[in-house]
């Protein structure tokens, strides 16, 4: 019976008008994360008639919101829609109900990468290269463009095929740049990158609740 | 005034152009500035991504250098812009909220106070330089010249309490290129987003939009996009040539800095002091017909 729940989560989460299975409320944890005003919309659509990757997702914006205010967590978090977000904040200027839609797609972002969701296909490196920029940053302090595009590539869950094909499909572009001189070689370190690191260090205790 | 500079990371790469010619522009008006010292990534979308608060952790040690020295920011990348405006306007929303960042700034001995503002060079030129006092510096006017500003998100969006621009229609563009000398064609996707955010997850979508917006541009008769962010810069010059491959379709138009096109009306040297030979798609038909340095060293 309880894998039968699990199983339906979305359709019983509907029969407890929004509350989650595991006791946590969805859309508070989705506030919290910073999806601020969440609970305001009335389904007008300004979001996604606006939106400009809406065409390539599979769940427009403003089912996202609806979904994520319904408890619709596997569902909203295995989604295409939130890494085909690009933060360009058009449906959040445009809300009538002053919804933090482009905040609350960025909160959806940060759950599923704790969690570990990364299934669509749509956008197999978007994941890997939001890691491996954090990473860089970590590390030196500032981002090094040709070391993350190789690094967002290898760390994605693409085969290893695919990998290398997107690679050598882009090398033509690398070596374009790099005529042009607009590929350094060699990554700039910045000199207290101590601070950086100590920053991302308070912020994961911040947030673990320390 | 000294403004504190912040390239960013791709003003250092990718966007090497925007940083010459930033550079040499704003030396040439008599607009001081000194590069923010030991300045960190701003985090970008990755930071946004991950967690709300290390988004703003990031930015809040730039800014803490920048308040020491008592210096307004001034963020070419309207992303750094955006991160480091927004980490301000949170530190002066409340108490709470500053204590906060500085306690992800622990141990840094830095503290962010939310004392200067952050500034993008097309508020600074406009506001502070003024139109007046730039068109007066014009050496060269681009007379005949017809080009489409493109904006793209982060110059206007999300907006805030020291924004300096309309968030459906800015116009701080505009009216720069006007007072080189240059035409303005009327142009829709002043703000549409180019994909560019998407360009590594998902080529397609990011191909469509810049796509649109190239195609938009061509059929307005425009001669050259001016653009003020690196990423707009890479969708729609360096990403152009596979945008053609993949629509099967010629476009060839030029994508230059706003940067880049003020300098060449106050004539300064093209190639040296503006990088207009490191943009992808090939610049030479405007240096040619606009920059006198150009034409004289052709003479010679």
């Amino acid at each position: 019976m309880q894998k039968y729940i699990m199983n339906n989560n979305d359709k019983f989460v509907k029969l407890l008008g929004g509350i989650t299975l595991s006791g946590v409320d969805f859309k508070s944890e989705v506030i919290a994360a910073g999806g601020e005003g969440i609970t305001a919309c009335y389904q007008c659509g300004t979001c996604s008639g606006g939106c400009p990757t809406v065409s390539a997702m599979d769940y427009t914006p403003r089912q996202i919101i609806r979904m994520v205010n319904l408890g619709m967590r596997d569902r909203v978090l295995s989604s295409r829609t939130i890494w085909l977000c690009a933060s360009c904040y058009q449906c959040q200027v445009r809300c009538p109900r002053e919804v933090k839609i482009t905040e609350v797609m960025a909160a959806l972002k940060s759950i599923a990468m704790k969690e570990g969701y990364n299934s669509n296909i749509a956008n197999p490196r978007a994941v890997s290269f939001y890691r491996n920029f954090n990473e860089i940053v970590a590390n030196l302090g500032r981002q090094f463009e040709p070391l993350l595009l190789l690094k967002a590539t290898l760390g994605s869950r693409e085969g290893i095929a695919s990998k290398l094909g997107y690679l050598l499909k882009n090398a033509p572009f690398g070596i374009t740049l790099m005529k042009k001189g607009k590929l350094p070689f060699k990554p700039v370190k910045i000199a207290r990158g101590d601070e950086v690191k100590k920053i991302f260090e308070n912020v994961a205790k911040m947030e673990a609740g320390e | 005034m000294s403004y504190a500079y912040y390239p960013g990371c791709s003003l250092e790469a990718t966007a090497r152009e925007y940083d010459l010619s930033f550079r040499s522009v704003f030396t040439a008006l008599g607009l001081e500035f000194e590069e923010l010292e030991d300045w960190s990534c701003c985090g970008a979308s990755a930071a946004h991504a991950t967690s709300k608060l290390l988004s703003l952790a990031l930015p809040a040690r730039d800014l803490a250098r920048a308040e020491a020295q008592g210096k307004e920011v001034v963020a070419p990348c309207p992303a750094c812009y955006q991160n480091l405006k927004q980490t301000r306007e949170y530190v002066l929303e409340s108490e709470e909220n500053r204590a906060k960042l500085n306690k992800a700034l622990e141990g840094t001995g830095l503290e962010v106070k939310g004392e200067v503002k952050v500034r993008h060079p097309l508020d600074v030129l406009v506001n502070d330089l003024g139109i007046e006092a730039l068109a007066e510096k014009v050496a060269e006017p681009l007379e005949g010249l017809r080009v489409v500003p493109y904006y793209g998100c982060y110059i206007t969006r999300p907006p805030g309490k020291e924004s300096f621009d309309d968030v459906e229609n800015p116009t701080s563009m505009d009216k720069i290129i006007q007072a080189l000398g240059a035409t303005v064609l009327p142009f829709t996707r002043k703000t549409r987003c180019c994909g560019g955010p998407v360009m590594v997850s998902n080529e397609a979508a990011m191909h469509k939009l810049s796509y649109e917006i190239i195609k938009e541009a061509k059929e307005a008769g425009a001669q050259a996009i001016i653009v003020a962010c690196p990423l707009c810069h890479m969708s729609l010059d360096a990403k152009q040539p596979e945008i053609e491959k993949h629509y099967g379709e010629e476009l060839g138009i030029p994508v230059l800095y706003i940067t880049q096109l003020i300098g060449l009306a106050l004539g300064l040297e093209p190639y040296a002091e503006l990088g207009l030979d490191k943009n992808i798609v090939s610049t030479e038909k405007i240096v040619q017909k606009y920059s006198k340095k150009m034409v004289k060293a052709k003479a010679e």
